[in-house]
């Protein structure tokens, strides 16, 4: 109920950010959306030149640009503004008087900044994939929808986890200001199913940085390709990830205050 | 002349040495998109044969020597001085008695090339083992032919880009503007795909516009897969639009330092 | 009174590593470390009761602000112990941090971009006041500190000083009991620094909060406290009223004296001349404690005396005695 409330008041006043930008929000709506025609005209032009990569579809295509248009929204909302606003604070100590506040602290490094317009993002996301389901035929059973719908949250838990070990290093090692910046860097590489990279492209996106975790294995879900032993596993994997990642986190904070030296 | 650019030159590599961590993820941003178009057309290739008259490894020659070429003809100037245009900085560039653009950005630019290409040199020669591309057909007369486009792609990405920069003389939105570009860029060069495969409009107005010479022609020339009345041609129309953009970019620099002084900013 | 603050032979050691120059040893020291010790903080003991303001005070790098860091839970101490509250402070518990508060002159909570109003509302939730005691809170603040010009301007457009009083407005809203402040006053012009004083002896007064504080700025530690606390290299030098600092640490008094021919007359012989503050035209000696009465009856026999007067040494001198013995 509490995290509620602070969560309430930092949407609000991020809300009152952008709405002193309101100028800034519409041109980047623009541009987002003239990105969405960009990618649109890239699947006509391979489909234009064949009916299927590696197996898969148009309609599959447009259902994987929409998730990766959600982990897209995840990395420019929270993921992005909340590390630079993290990178500053350490910077400048301002770190500091986060600690102090009576609330976790991973919480308020996760939260503190969002990027509200990106929210749009959401509803883009979610009609595309209902339009690619839709374009690719039958096939998806609610029981297919669901195991989607849930890989795509192990798949966003995933890449979070990684994150908070990204930016926990930062108290190790002071001047690792560009520990995010690989995850951004290889986020392209979400935008097509896996099995279309060679094999040492495959490992890094699946193993290194997950990034296929987050786009392609939710697909494969729908597609019906796993059995519910992996769902399960995913599932296990993400909140294993999360669970090593806080403690990681907690370690960094001990670090911090001198309490581990 | 050369005494200055050398000067400029030399303070530019050590402070950009400075940042080579930053390098490294820049090169990885550069890298990875190549990477993964090339990825979804030799899979198309190899199910099929061939895409409308291209084999799997026209489709590696073509992306690895886009890899080589985009860092020659890419231009940085945006991220250079748009901030300092904003937060007033300029005027201290516009004291010195030499240009701030057609010196001292462009010996950036140049600066930041040379530095990136020694990274990207290892790279790609582990791309190219990665990949096994044949490059049988490059001759020497075809990198030769190919080197006018480069300077001419380069000549006009920086005009243009120097062009659009100056647009924050008027606007604090130039990174949108400038986003809007490179995107079109994008499309209209070749980055994306080769542009035969391109849908018919879009190849046709391609033909007419700057974007080619950035990318598709000097790679095409390198790969000896243009005839040599289409390349020439192709670089007749470069030259009218290297024209242009110096044009512009003329225009827009003196009238944008005039509102700039007139603002006192 | 009850003692709210009690610090038990507090240390902090940090383990810094050592860098030589050049070339060779910079490889060497890739691969094996070499760790040196830093004492910021050695064996500091002092107890401090409730509604007390007590000047935490000692040259730059003297561990004031290490002492503050542990004192508010940032730092895990190396050794000793502490309590506030009853609370141990690096343990974090939610009850202390809700019960207390710290100001860093030179660090920003406030965001930028957004008025403070808008950030009061953040720590009304985080630090979840109820909206009648907000109000309350909020009111009374305004009262103090005349929020309502600034409070609704984002942070950014604001001085030093307005965004140094907002700044004591978020950190206050949750009505802390103990207030560590290190230098709240720095940086702001005479009259800032004159208003935020009075605005901390005020709320000291009103709430009986508990106030600990470190300043360069004298003026601050002599209008505030009438306690303080002297450190030096990590070590507590003196712990006691600032009158008593006089006694201890400079057993001198200013004898000034106006005499009536404008003679510059010699006045070695009963002291050590030393300039006067004020331009009335007075002449001050410097002499012992003990023989003010002798000396004084001396002068006024001897020397044709207008006028005669007898003084504190200034603070100012006498804590920059301290920090030097």
């Amino acid at each position: 109920m509490h995290t509620l409330r602070v969560l309430a008041a930092l949407f609000k006043i991020n809300l009152q950010m952008s709405l002193a930008y309101r100028a800034d929000t519409l041109v980047n709506i623009l541009l987002n959306l003239m990105w969405l025609g960009w990618e649109l005209l890239g699947l006509s032009i391979i489909f234009s030149n064949t009916t299927q990569l590696a197996g898969w579809g148009i309609g599959e295509m447009i259902a994987l640009m929409g998730v990766f248009r959600l982990v897209n929204m995840l990395m420019a909302s929270l993921i992005w503004p909340n590390t630079e606003k993290f990178n500053t604070s350490i910077r400048d100590g301002s770190l500091d008087y986060t600690l102090l506040l009576p609330v976790n602290s991973l919480f308020l490094t996760t939260f503190s900044r969002m990027v509200i317009w990106r929210a749009w993002d959401l509803v883009l996301a979610t009609a595309l994939i209902v339009v690619g389901v839709n374009m690719s035929g039958g096939g998806a059973t609610p029981l297919r929808l669901l195991s989607f719908m849930l890989l795509t949250g192990t798949g966003a838990m995933i890449i979070y986890s990684l994150w908070i070990v990204m930016i926990a290093a930062t108290f190790w090692f002071v001047k690792f200001d560009n520990n995010v910046t690989i995850l951004q860097a290889l986020l392209d590489a979400g935008r097509y199913p896996a099995n279309v990279y060679p094999v040492w492209l495959r490992m890094i996106v699946t193993f290194v940085v997950p990034i296929a975790v987050a786009t392609t294995v939710p697909l494969q879900a729908l597609r019906g390709e796993l059995t519910f032993l992996q769902i399960l596993l995913y599932l296990g994997v993400s909140l294993a990830a999360f669970v090593v990642a806080s403690r990681i986190w907690k370690a960094g904070m001990k670090k911090y205050s001198g309490a581990s030296s | 002349m050369l005494r200055i650019f050398q000067r400029f030159w030399l303070v530019n590599w050590a402070e950009q040495w400075q940042y080579r961590a930053n390098l490294l993820m820049y090169l990885l941003y550069w890298l990875v998109s190549p990477v993964v178009y090339l990825s979804v057309w030799i899979t198309i290739a190899n199910s099929q044969g061939s895409v409308n008259g291209m084999s799997a490894n026209d489709f590696v020659t073509y992306y690895l020597t886009l890899l080589i070429v985009d860092q020659l003809t890419s231009d940085i100037t945006i991220h250079i001085l748009a901030y300092k245009i904003q937060d007033g900085t300029l005027s201290g560039d516009l004291l010195r008695p030499v240009h701030p653009i057609l010196v001292n950005t462009l010996v950036n630019n140049i600066a930041f090339k040379a530095l990136t290409f020694m990274a990207l040199i290892p790279i790609w020669v582990v791309l190219v083992l990665l990949f096994r591309p044949d490059y049988s057909a490059v001759s020497w007369q075809s990198v030769l032919l190919a080197l006018p486009g480069v300077a001419m792609g380069f000549g006009i990405s920086f005009l243009l880009g120097a062009t659009i920069t100056c647009l924050a003389f008027w606007t604090t939105r130039v990174y949108s503007i400038s986003e809007f570009y490179y995107a079109l860029a994008v499309l209209f060069s070749g980055q994306f795909v080769p542009l035969p495969l391109m849908p018919r409009v879009i190849q046709a107005a391609a033909q007419y516009l700057p974007f080619q010479m950035m990318r598709y022609v000097p790679i095409e020339t390198i790969l000896n897969r243009l005839p040599l009345e289409t390349v020439l041609r192709d670089y007749a129309i470069g030259l009218a639009w290297l024209a242009v953009a110096w044009l512009l970019f003329r225009f827009v620099w003196r009238e944008g330092v005039r509102r700039f002084s007139a603002v006192g900013a | 009174m009850s003692e709210l603050i009690q610090v038990n032979q507090l240390s902090k050691t940090y383990k810094v590593p050592e860098r030589e120059g050049g070339f060779r040893s910079a490889v060497r020291g890739f691969f094996k470390r070499k760790y040196r010790d830093v004492n910021a903080v050695q064996q500091v003991t002092f107890t401090i009761c409730q509604g007390e303001i007590v000047g935490f005070l000692g040259p730059n790098g003297a561990g004031k602000t290490t002492t503050l860091k542990m004192l508010s839970g940032l730092l895990h101490p190396t050794g000793g112990s502490a309590s506030v509250l009853g609370y141990t402070p690096w343990e974090r518990k939610r009850g202390y941090l809700q019960a207390m508060t710290l100001v860093m002159g030179q660090r920003n909570r406030l965001s930028w971009d957004i008025p403070a109003a808008d950030s009061f509302l953040l720590n009304q939730a985080i630090y979840r006041i109820p909206q009648a005691e907000y109000a309350r809170t909020l009111k009374e603040l305004d009262e103090l500190l005349d929020l309502s010009p600034i409070m609704r301007k984002p942070v950014r457009n604001l001085s030093l000083g307005e965004r140094m009083k907002c700044e004591l407005a978020a950190a206050l809203l949750h009505r802390p009991q103990v207030l560590f402040l290190d230098e709240p006053t720095i940086g702001l012009d005479i009259t800032a620094q004159a208003r935020i004083r009075s605005f901390l002896q005020e709320y000291n007064r009103r709430t009986g909060a508990t106030i600990l504080l470190t300043s360069h700025y004298m003026a601050d530690v002599t209008a505030l406290c009438e306690r303080i606390i002297i450190i030096h290299q990590g070590r507590l030098k003196y712990d006691g009223a600032i009158s008593e600092l006089t006694h201890r640490i400079a057993p001198f008094k200013l004898i000034g004296v106006a005499l009536g021919d404008p003679c510059p007359c010699d006045l070695t012989p009963y002291g050590k001349p030393v300039a006067g503050e004020n331009g009335d035209g007075k002449q001050f000696v410097q002499v012992p404690a003990g023989e003010v009465a002798s000396i004084t009856s001396r002068l006024l026999a001897e020397l044709p005396i207008h006028d005669l007067t007898i003084e504190d040494p200034p603070i100012e001198d006498v804590i920059e005695r301290a920090f030097q013995e």
